[in-house]
């Protein structure tokens, strides 16, 4: 069955499909929108994405991978947001496990043996 | 300065670090250690102040570095030619002794007293069984010649010390053995940490991180909190709050859920931060098998062995049972608490330790029916007359307690989330015996050492054969010289995350990074979070009228009324503060105690002054805070012996 890639962009789309997808293992990575070009505004998760990418074949079988955008810099800046505000994120990359409170913020997310800890240990 | 080569003549690494006088064929620069043998330099070296023996100490140290590893590279972790030569040994499958001397302590002066020694101007200077090889490129040139292996070899080949897994073994990742583990890895050692919860009976298990984190302080402190936010709540109407009591509810799930999502967000962060410091973690059980050899178990019973020049012990201590019918079966603990995951309801807590009294507490503070069984005194060790004043503050909020009574038997009647259970308790004085039915029988009746079954007869590490516990000198070092101890496994030292941490940081800087400092076990405060909390730091009062006597001693105290508590009209005349004072010195302040609000935070501040020497003279001429509940204390003037009435009334 291998894993699952679920794209979605905002707060309202990734929480419907964490949803859908309740009682899988869901591991999400937040990071800053993408231009048409394929471009995030934000220089530390472009670092971190290939690193992720990189030991995804890691999570265990049946996993989901959710790559959620959550906006522009604007909305990322302003407190308020909803990332902020219900799943309490303090930046971007953020890579966490659904449902636990394991999680890898900024920099630890170019380290890829940390990575390949929130994807394979408990 | 004197000569600089010191010929061969090998030392046993088996040897421990304390050795009796030897033929000294060494070469004494100074006379500091005149006719005896050197040893470890930080306890044999003077500490006059003048600056030559102080650089006799320097060398000391250095030689004695030198003395007791078979390969020694002084080294700095900025220095790419000292990363080439540990490179070169770690080729040749010889394990050496590196002191980082950037990171070490003294770390300039050591560097200029290698210097004087060796005459290298930098590092790396390698020694090999005592005798200098130099710096890389000289080594480099010893290597290809085969001198090393002929040095190495000197005293036969089963003489070559074993090239050992690790440099660190840590047993117990709580907080004595995360503190160490994180310490030592700053010195370029490669250490492991094996940390295993043998499941309570009931299952419960938990993550990384030992008592303090999963299974005490932490969580016992926000459970505090939740019952202190209920008692606000209370108060909070004369304050001007306005709603119905029917609307207040307590949520055990709500909190549980919350507590455990905190302590897994720390559990997590600890395995990061392992990770990160590039410290092996196991999470499995680990036991001595031989000599320098440990032998791990994971949960799914797969077995790996492995080695280390050094062992630290830090597996902390499991509640005790009664060893009567049905508690294993019914009765939870501690370690069952903080992660029930269902509301405990009517609770009968067995015990008069600070863990059965602040879990009553909190039980109580929250709503729950509690009582609690008591076989003798209150929170024994502790000064008694605060420890009368916690339970007295207790029953008149509702606790009940049972006196001189223990459990005999406990059964259960319904089964159930909670179910219901029937204790039949005998008195300690007679041949009563009684009944009571309770939702949930909690046992705090002391703690157990993790030592009988980690292999220490394997490794002749002695034991307490009662207690369990592990005895160690001030340098926390077993009878068996590589194996350390640290935390709750210590006997006769206190039980407290702090020290552990302490204790476990300091040990790691004297074996790995030249440090001296041992821990300071001496005036350590503490804080019971009972609904009236207590803070303490020094002597009790018992203790103090025992070791200095009734006319050495000078008691001031006073009862103070918060003024947060005072518009509520709430326990007037209930707080109560104590200083003991040491007459022949100065009235030096012996011993610090408060029954009050925050008492914890109250306290850390009087702990340093105690430390710098606080006497009731400069206490006195402290300015208080106003109006805070601490600033009693630098207005305390009736004494105990006077027996002056200490009732406040206003402000």
């Amino acid at each position: 069955m291998g894993w699952e890639e679920k794209p979605v962009r905002g707060y309202a789309e990734f929480a419907r499909t964490a949803q859908q997808h309740h009682g899988r293992p869901i591991f999400v990575l937040f990071s800053g929108d993408k231009d048409a070009a394929g471009h995030s505004w934000c220089p530390d998760c472009v670092t971190a994405e290939p690193v992720i990418r990189g030991e995804l074949h890691n999570m265990p079988e049946g996993s989901i991978f959710i790559y959620c955008q959550v906006g522009d810099r604007a909305y990322w800046k302003d407190p308020n947001n909803k990332f902020r505000k219900n799943l309490k994120l303090t930046g971007v990359p953020t890579l966490l496990k659904y449902g636990t409170p394991q999680k890898l913020v900024e920099e630890e997310c170019f380290k890829a043996d940390l990575v390949r800890m929130l994807f394979t240990e408990d | 300065m004197g000569s600089s080569v010191r010929k061969g003549r090998a030392v046993q690494q088996a040897e421990p670090p304390r050795r009796a006088a030897k033929e000294d064929f060494h070469q004494v620069t100074q006379n500091t250690n005149n006719g005896r043998a050197i040893t470890a330099s930080r306890t044999e070296a003077s500490t006059k102040s003048s600056t030559k023996s102080k650089d006799a100490e320097l060398i000391l140290q250095i030689q004695s570095y030198i003395d007791k590893n078979t390969v020694v590279i002084f080294s700095n972790t900025t220095c790419s030619l000292s990363t080439k030569v540990k490179e070169l040994f770690k080729s040749m499958k010889v394990p050496y002794f590196s002191l980082e001397l950037d990171q070490t302590e003294n770390g300039q002066k050591l560097q200029e007293a290698l210097y004087q020694l060796t005459l290298e101007t930098s590092v790396p200077v390698v020694f090999v069984q005592q005798q200098q090889i130099g710096n890389y490129s000289k080594t480099l040139k010893a290597h290809e010649e085969g001198k090393l292996q002929k040095l190495l070899e000197m005293n036969g080949p089963n003489h070559l010390q074993e090239s050992y897994d690790y440099d660190l073994i840590v047993i117990g990742g709580g907080s004595g053995g995360l503190a160490a583990a994180k310490e030592a890895v700053k010195y370029d050692k490669k250490v492991m940490v094996l940390d295993y919860v043998t499941p309570t009976p009931l299952g419960t298990s938990w993550g990384l991180g030992g008592t303090c984190v999963n299974v005490g302080c932490i969580p016992k402190k926000l459970m505090h909190q939740a019952a202190l936010l209920g008692q606000a709540l209370k108060d909070s109407h004369k304050f001007g709050w306005q709603f119905t009591e029917e609307a207040v509810k307590h949520s055990w799930e709500t909190m549980t859920e919350a507590v455990q999502n905190y302590i897994g967000s720390l559990n997590w962060g600890y395995r990061v931060a392992l990770r990160d410091n590039k410290v092996t973690y196991e999470n499995a059980y680990g036991e001595f098998v031989g000599p320098h050899t440990i032998k791990a178990t994971n949960t799914k019973g797969k077995e790996k062995l492995y080695t280390a020049e050094k062992f630290i012990i830090a597996t902390g201590e499991r509640p005790r049972y009664l060893n009567i019918p049905g508690d294993k079966e019914y009765c939870i603990s501690s370690d069952d608490l903080f992660s029930l995951p269902y509301c405990p309801g009517k609770t009968l807590v067995v015990g008069a330790s600070y863990v059965a009294l602040e879990c009553a507490g909190f039980l109580a503070g929250i709503g729950l029916d509690v009582t609690v069984m008591v076989r003798s005194i209150l929170l024994r060790g502790f000064d008694q007359e605060m420890a009368n004043k916690i339970g007295e503050h207790m029953e008149e909020h509702g606790i009940k307690f049972i006196k001189q009574f223990v459990p005999i038997k406990v059964e259960q009647i319904e089964e159930g989330t909670p179910g219901k259970l029937k204790v039949i308790a005998k008195s300690t004085t007679g041949s009563q015996t009684i009944e009571g039915e309770y939702n949930t029988v909690l046992l705090a009746v002391g703690r157990d050492a993790c030592t009988r079954k980690i292999g220490l007869d394997k490794v002749g590490v002695k034991i307490n054969k009662k207690s369990g516990k592990i005895p160690a000198n001030d340098e926390e070092q077993t009878n068996v010289p590589y194996i350390y101890a640290i935390g709750d496994v210590l006997e006769d030292k206190l039980e407290l995350t702090p020290v552990a941490i302490q204790a476990g940081r300091l040990l790691t800087r004297r074996l790995y990074a030249g440090a001296t400092l041992k821990c300071d076990y001496v005036n350590v405060p503490t804080t019971v979070f009972t609904p009236m909390e207590y803070g303490a730091c020094g002597f009790s009062e018992e203790r103090a009228l025992e070791k200095f006597g009734e006319n050495n001693i000078e008691v001031y105290h006073s009862f103070f009324w918060p003024l947060e508590w005072t518009v509520p009209g709430r326990d007037n005349n209930k707080c109560y503060a104590k200083i003991i004072c040491n007459i022949q010195d100065n009235e030096r302040i012996i011993g610090f105690h408060v029954l009050g609000p925050n008492a914890g935070e109250v306290t850390q501040g009087f702990a340093a002054a105690i430390k710098c020497g606080l006497t009731k003279e400069k206490l006195d001429s402290t300015i208080g805070i106003h109006p805070v509940c601490a600033e009693i204390f630098t207005t305390l003037s009736v004494t105990k012996r006077s027996g002056g009435n200490v009732v406040q009334s206003g402000c």
